[in-house]
């Protein structure tokens, strides 16, 4: 007798599990929580949870909570095949999210496409199916954005650069970093400026200053550097330490603003699509107050990205409304609008041709030796994203 | 100059590291796949004994080695100890197994986020103008002088200690040496904490010259062929191998193209293993034993 109530029991729980998920906005995201390039993914992954459990615990989105799934790939292709696989199948997601390294989007993708399953990268690169002519079912929050970037920063460095610049570009040698430093030696000529070298630095490496000596030795007053954070600042740092004079831009990742802190370094400039929170707007305040309710492992300034992301998933689903199918979602997303409320230079916009945003803005920072802080250098400029 | 300066400090950093691999081939004949996890293991360390010792940069440096210490006997005895005796091969699969666990340990306790210990301890990373305006950071000088004086320390320990003359008979015939009363699990024991110690050397000198990440781990394999191309029982070979590697990176940097950084130690390893399957200084006798 006992032991068949215990098994109604179980069973009972075993049913009442799937019928709780097919009542939320289930939803799965596969990234790099763990491995080397961690750093770069798990902040954003933590923020997005902090997020969703803001909606969840506000009542969620028209009464239905949002049932986020996270799955470790460690930045590995294989893992992460299996991540998605097991998210389509076994848990039924509306909406598969990727931050992880660009090596595992293919799997995920294709694992996707045969689901009928909307991709969302969220931290991750953007890739270029998500630009016009953009797949159906591929979408990206993501700040940086590959050929956008240099344009903008060469256009800044010319535009601050008191004497004739003398450019040297420093990447990672992996694909994305090597092509948008390819690409920014290409245009650096026509601005009028002179390109005296470019360093593909393997990752990882033990000691930079090699390949900073010869950015030095090849006389470059300006360096630009569009890489992982830890190739960006280390050859900074290992250029400092040759005593090099010149003026060093990079991309501000999710670290830039603890570390501009840091360095304290007046001609290191960051620029990026994301506020810093320096900037101390409203949702800077909204954000940390979030962050203060709950124990979290990265910065507070090192959620600005995830946040983003969990800002364009609450407005997807509600504009999807209930009940909610994967093609309803694609298709609400194909013409999505989210304020940022001044995390970015403007909404994120999407398009049915556009799934990346339909203008990207810039803005840069560094620090402000007198007054010990981060300063604005350049407010938000806009590039149309054709 | 500044040419030579960065082979010093690259050939400084790839020996340290090697040495660890060295010590443990010489006397056990394990090759030790988790010396880059281990060596990123004892900067995390310091990370901790940073907030303990805020300020107290010495002690926290010390208690951040003497805890990597206790580790390498650790591994020793909790983990390699039953498997003495057995095929080397069981061994090595264990300290791969070891170098998954660590790093999944340390994202777990120390999250995936750049660290960086000097800051809590308020050591600052000055430069050094040397003759012929080459330049040096301090911590990788004191990299240098730290390999100089672990190879000093570790040649004179092996050739006239009384530990290290055990710890060479225990490697020659573990057999005989076994008979003659040498404690073989006290010298291996040993030797895991002497190789763990070189390897926390150069992770904490790492981290406190440019940070820790978990790339670290993967530095720690970077010095594998360097170890290899000297000959995995010598300890000059470790030393000459690392001033091979290192010489041929960093010319390779400045005069051809750096992306062939990356490839060269393991050219340069082909070649030598082809001309000389033992490595440069190694003894043949202990790779027909192997």
């Amino acid at each position: 007798m006992l032991l068949r109530l215990q098994g109604a029991i179980l069973a009972a729980l075993l049913l009442a599990a799937p019928a709780a998920a097919q009542d939320a906005y289930t939803i799965g995201l596969t990234g790099a929580l763990t491995g080397p390039p961690a750093s770069t993914y798990a902040p954003a992954v933590e923020a997005l949870r902090l997020y969703v459990d803001g909606v969840n615990a506000a009542g969620g989105i028209a009464g239905k909570k949002i049932n986020l799934i996270l799955q470790d790939d460690s930045a590995e292709p294989g893992k992460a095949t299996a991540n998605a696989k097991k998210l389509l199948t076994q848990d039924n997601v509306l909406l598969l999210l990727n931050a992880s390294l660009s090596s595992t989007f293919a799997p995920v993708v294709a694992e996707a496409k045969r689901a009928g399953v909307p991709v969302l990268f969220a931290s991750s690169v953007c890739p270029k199916e998500v630009y016009p002519p953009a797949d159906p079912l591929q979408f990206c929050t993501t700040a940086f954005a590959s050929t956008y970037d240099s344009r903008a920063t060469l256009a800044f460095i010319k535009e601050t650069a008191k004497e004739p610049v003398k450019i040297g570009f420093s990447a990672m040698a992996i694909p994305l970093s090597r092509a948008e430093m390819d690409f920014a030696e290409q245009q650096a000529p026509a601005l009028g400026m002179s390109v005296v070298d470019k360093e593909v630095i393997p990752p990882p490496t033990p000691d930079y200053t090699p390949f900073a000596t010869k950015l030095k030795d090849a006389g470059a007053n300006w360096v630009f550097s569009w890489a992982p954070w830890v190739t960006q600042v280390r050859t900074l740092e290992a250029l400092r330490r040759l005593d090099w004079k010149g003026d060093y831009i990079a991309w501000a990742h999710i670290e830039a603003e603890g570390e501009l802190a840091r360095l304290k370094d007046a001609s290191f400039y960051v620029i990026g699509a994301n506020a810093l929170f320096q900037d101390q707007l409203p949702i800077h305040q909204e954000i940390a107050k979030a962050a203060k309710s709950t124990k979290l492992t990265y910065p507070v300034e090192q959620l600005t990205e995830g946040w983003i992301a969990g800002m364009v998933v609450e407005a997807a689903l509600k504009a999807t409304g209930w009940p909610a199918t994967p093609e309803k979602l694609a298709a609400a997303m194909s013409t999505l609008k989210v304020d940022t409320k001044g995390l970015r230079g403007g909404p994120i916009e999407w398009t049915k041709d556009n799934h990346f945003r339909t203008r990207q803005y810039y803005r840069v920072y560094r620090w402000d030796s007198g007054k010990g802080a981060i300063q604005q250098v350049k407010d938000w400029t806009a590039f149309d994203v054709k | 100059m500044q040419l030579a300066v960065n082979i010093v400090v690259l050939t400084a950093i790839y020996a340290l590291i090697a040495c660890g691999y060295v010590l443990i081939y010489r006397v056990s004949r394990v090759l030790n796949l988790a010396h880059g996890e281990l060596l990123m293991l004892s900067a995390y360390l310091l990370l901790w004994t940073a907030s303990l010792f805020a300020g107290h940069a010495v002690a926290a440096i010390a208690a951040a080695l003497g805890l990597s210490v206790a580790v390498g006997a650790m591994v020793y005895l909790f983990l390699l100890r039953k498997l003495t005796g057995e095929m080397a091969l069981a061994a090595v699969l264990t300290t791969v197994a070891l170098g998954v666990l660590l790093r999944g340990v340390t994202v777990i306790v120390w999250s995936a986020q750049q660290q960086y210990p000097a800051v809590p301890l308020g050591l600052a990373n000055w430069a050094f103008a040397l003759p012929g305006g080459a330049r040096i950071s301090l911590w990788a000088a004191l990299l240098v002088a730290t390999t100089l004086a672990v190879y000093a320390s570790l040649f004179a320990f092996l050739r006239l200690g009384r530990w290290g003359m055990r710890m060479r008979a225990a490697g020659q015939n573990p057999l005989l040496a076994a008979q003659r009363g040498i404690n073989l699990h006290a010298i291996y024991a040993l030797a895991w904490s002497l190789s763990t110690l070189t390897g926390a050397l150069a992770g904490v000198l790492i981290a406190l010259d440019s940070g820790l990440g978990q790339t670290m781990a993967i530095i720690g394999l970077k010095a594998f062929p360097a170890a290899l191309v000297g000959g995995l029982d010598s300890l000059a070979g470790a030393l000459l191998g690392s001033l091979i590697i290192a010489s041929a990176e960093v010319f390779l940097i400045h005069y051809v193209d750096p992306l062939l950084s990356e490839v060269i130690p393991f050219l340069v390893l082909i070649v030598v293993l082809t001309l000389r399957p033992w490595g440069l200084l190694g003894t043949r006798e202990e790779l027909d034993r192997v």
